[in-house]
């Protein structure tokens, strides 16, 4: 037995060592142009690290922006998931098509980053926060959708039996006997999927959809890093900031 | 039709059950108000309210916006450029090549962090501040990590590898110490009282009950990063983020239909793939 | 409350599990309105089967069931769920929301009722709080009404069950095991909520129990099964030592008696 398990240890570190070789070489390593840029860039480091506070007043906006885009989304994105995910579960859809179906099409949804449904978006709806909003809310269905019906498929079953033997259809036996046992949960991964767009959406812009990540952009092409260091001090704060509060929440929302 | 008249002994009974349900009166209650509740809901309307309303949005553009979609849709997948494939592909595979490279980094790098960061491994001093640049890392979107390392030395695909690792430290340190505090402690001690050094404590005592749950936060990761270096490649990486955003600046809509459908099939596969590596890896059995 | 009840009539009903395994087989049985009907047996006798055919929540594989002017297996769709809204049901389990309030779990026995959009809502009319709350007055626990089901204990809740099932205002009541997760001095005050309703309000009641005492001190009329056949079928007087012998295929042990686990 345990000479077995070492031999299938090492070839499965072989492997691992083949593939990790192989990406070496498609992304073609460089380690001697990367020290060379890095000792040049070490004046640039520097001012990384002294953000200029003055430009504050001016990022207030953008800031502004990238909190309305991932409130937005996430109402949207939770209000829209919710009735999907009842859709999504074997437990309240007694149509097995429609579940594989829905499953189907939010597996493929949720497997497109963000970010690349931005790039396409801006050049369909214009730049902006709007298509910001569009992709955020596309991947955060995809999300919801995903922890909800888990959560829906682990609910227990007895209430909803006991709601369709009073004569109720799907839709209310669904809404009365399931939606109060994953209410908390929901409230919770909605809490989650805010976190997760406030990340984004300080990014979105970088590719044209509004928020922080245009201002990001617009400094960078200009090598301004006093004032990128700032923006990226704010992005710190904010998502920190709304990881504490969500975390606490969370742990009231599941207790 | 009216009740049958019940037998003698079950009357007796329900007098019984009368009179001591009548000791304890049962008056309707009234309605709680629940005033911290309707609070909560009041100040999220409010702020999703607010959120609508001030926006920058022209929201009548959202009138058009089904139909346009439908129109991109239709260039996009009616049908996509299947000559664009092999192009496509290798593009894939050098994001997934990002991917794969920045994982491995990442580990290198997380793993002998995360056994530092770990109670009773590490000193105090040692383990807060490496905590804290975990969670630091973790705060930062990897694309902002990307666009530093950009700003210092220009991207490439290795830059980009290097972004997914830097990123990929937060959460692996992260999820690294959690997994080996939450380790049974019998194994470790045993070690150390055998008279194990600290390396050979951590490697028999504490690494093989933590190994499974590790490998696949690993596998997880690179999950996560596969779709990470596609973003990249949107701000200039390589891969296949930046010959879609190519292609979408230029609008060639059926080579950008192709490119959707590489990124969804590729990612899927390497989903299903990972995710079954990892039922294996924690359950034992492949399902 | 003017609950008209109605008869039950099974005539040769079989159910068959796929996979072959026979729950009933050959069952021909009236049961008249107003009746209060104790189904007993062995477990795997086939009790749960019987008593969930009526209501359609167990599909039949064979013969009819005619409750009141409805056939089974013919209702599908609407008409399955209005002859549901007619038939109350008790389960071993509660099966409450226990995250909800008591009130709103009394309320599911208004859902075929109320229009969607209060149903989707939780808006209740007046009219449907008012018969939720008359329901919880009859079971005794109207001072529960906003505490969550989860915070009751196990008899409070199979009250609380019993109080939906009221809210429907049903013709039948069924119990699937409903004192089987209850102590013996909770068992007896919600047998006595059973009884008071088959008594006061003239409905039905169809109970499957698996203790004998309980079953011959409440059921004016014994049902017993085994291996999915009627084998008995009289008055609890009936029903000697010879009787249950045959029910269960043994003669009977403390396990099959309520006071005597009580003992224990």
């Amino acid at each position: 037995m345990k000479p077995r398990t070492a031999w299938k240890g090492l070839l499965v570190l072989a492997a691992v060592a083949a593939v990790t070789v192989w990406a070496g070489f498609g992304v073609e390593v460089d380690v001697g142009a990367l020290i060379k840029n890095f000792s040049n860039a070490a004046d640039k480091i520097v001012l990384l690290t002294q953000p200029d506070y003055w430009f504050f007043p001016e990022t207030l906006a953008a800031l502004a922006q990238t909190l309305q885009m991932a409130v937005i989304a996430t109402a949207v994105g939770a209000a829209v998931g919710l009735p999907l995910s009842f859709l999504a579960s074997r437990v309240t859809d007694p149509n097995r098509p429609l579940v594989a179906g829905t499953r189907g099409i939010m597996n493929v949804v949720r497997s497109v980053p963000d970010l690349l449904y931005a790039a396409i978006l801006v050049t369909i709806v214009g730049t902006g926060a709007l298509s910001g909003v569009i992709a955020l809310v596309l991947f955060n269905v995809g999300i919801v959708v995903k922890l909800i019906s888990e959560a829906i498929d682990a609910v227990d079953r007895g209430p909803l039996e006991a709601a369709l033997a009073t004569g109720a259809t799907w839709v209310r036996a669904d809404r009365a006997a399931v939606l109060p046992q994953i209410l908390p949960v929901y409230a919770s991964q909605t809490l989650y999927v805010l976190e997760l767009n406030v990340r984004a959406s300080t990014v979105i812009g970088l590719v044209g959809g509004g928020g922080l990540g245009i201002l990001i952009d617009q400094v960078r092409t200009f090598y301004r890093y006093h004032q990128l260091s700032l923006i990226i001090l704010e992005i710190l704060v904010v998502v920190l900031l709304l990881e504490l509060a969500s975390s606490y929440l969370r742990k009231r929302l599941v207790a | 039709m009216s009740a049958a008249p019940p037998p003698v002994r079950a009357n007796s009974r329900q007098d019984d059950d009368i009179r001591a349900r009548a000791a304890e009166p049962r008056v309707r209650p009234s309605r709680p108000r629940r005033l911290g509740a309707r609070l909560v809901s009041l100040a999220i309307t409010a702020v999703v309210v607010l959120a609508f309303w001030s926006v920058d949005i022209d929201w009548s553009q959202l009138a058009g916006f089904p139909a346009n979609l439908l129109r991109y849709l239709g260039l996009m997948f009616l049908p996509p450029d299947l000559s664009t494939l092999p192009s496509a592909f290798e593009a894939t595979v050098l994001s997934v090549q990002m991917a794969w490279l920045g994982t491995v980094i990442g580990i290198v790098i997380s793993l002998p962090l995360s056994f530092l960061a770990t109670a009773g491994v590490g000193p105090a001093w040692v383990r807060w501040p490496l905590r804290g640049l975990f969670s630091l890392l973790r705060a930062v979107p990897e694309v902002v990590i990307a666009v530093l390392i950009l700003s210092v030395t220009g991207l490439t695909a290795f830059t980009g590898a290097l972004a997914i690792a830097v990123g990929s430290v937060g959460t692996l340190g992260k999820w690294g110490y959690e997994a080996m505090e939450g380790a049974e402690r019998g194994p470790v001690e045993a070690v150390r009282a055998a008279g194990g050094s600290t390396v050979q404590t951590l490697r028999w005592g504490l690494w093989p009950s933590t190994a499974p749950e590790v490998l696949a936060f690993w596998l997880y990761r690179f999950e996560i990063n596969v779709r990470a270096s596609a973003i990249l490649g949107l701000i200039g990486a390589g891969g296949i983020g930046k010959v879609l955003a190519d292609n979408v600046q230029f609008r060639i809509w059926d080579a950008v239909g192709t490119l959707l459908i590489v990124v969804v099939v590729v990612t899927v596969v390497i989903d299903l793939v990972s995710g079954a590596l990892r039922r294996k890896i924690i359950t034992g059995a492949w399902r | 409350m003017d609950s008209t009840s109605v008869d039950i009539t099974f005539r040769g009903v079989g159910v068959s599990y796929p996979g072959g395994v026979r729950g009933l087989q050959d069952i021909d049985l009236r049961i008249p309105a107003g009746e209060m009907v104790a189904v007993v047996g062995l477990s795997g006798a086939g009790k749960s089967t019987l008593v969930r055919t009526i209501n359609g929540l167990v599909p039949i594989t064979e013969g009819e069931i005619v409750v009141g002017d409805r056939h089974l297996p013919a209702s599908r769709g609407r008409e399955l769920r209005e002859l549901r809204s007619e038939i109350g049901m008790v389960f071993q389990s509660f099966n409450l929301a226990r995250r909800t309030t008591v009130l709103n779990n009394v309320l599911m026995g208004r859902l075929h009722t109320a229009p969607t959009w209060r149903t989707l809502l939780g808006a209740w009319s007046k009219e449907d709080v008012e018969l939720a709350m008359q329901a919880l007055e009859r079971v005794g626990i109207v001072d529960k009404a906003y505490v969550k089901a989860g915070n009751l204990s196990g008899g409070q809740q199979q009250r609380v069950a019993i109080a939906r099932t009221l809210a429907q205002q049903p013709k039948i009541v069924l119990a699937d095991e409903p004192v089987a997760s209850l102590d013996p001095p909770t068992s007896h005050t919600v047998m006595r909520d059973l009884e008071r309703i088959n008594a006061e309000l003239g409905i039905t009641v169809v109970i499957n129990l698996h203790f004998l005492d309980l079953a011959r001190r409440y059921g004016r009329r014994l049902i017993g099964l085994r291996g999915g056949k009627i084998v008995f079928d009289g008055t609890g007087e009936d029903a000697d030592e010879q009787v249950f012998a045959d029910i269960y295929g043994r003669s009977l042990t403390g396990e099959d008696v309520l006071e005597a686990r009580a003992q224990l």
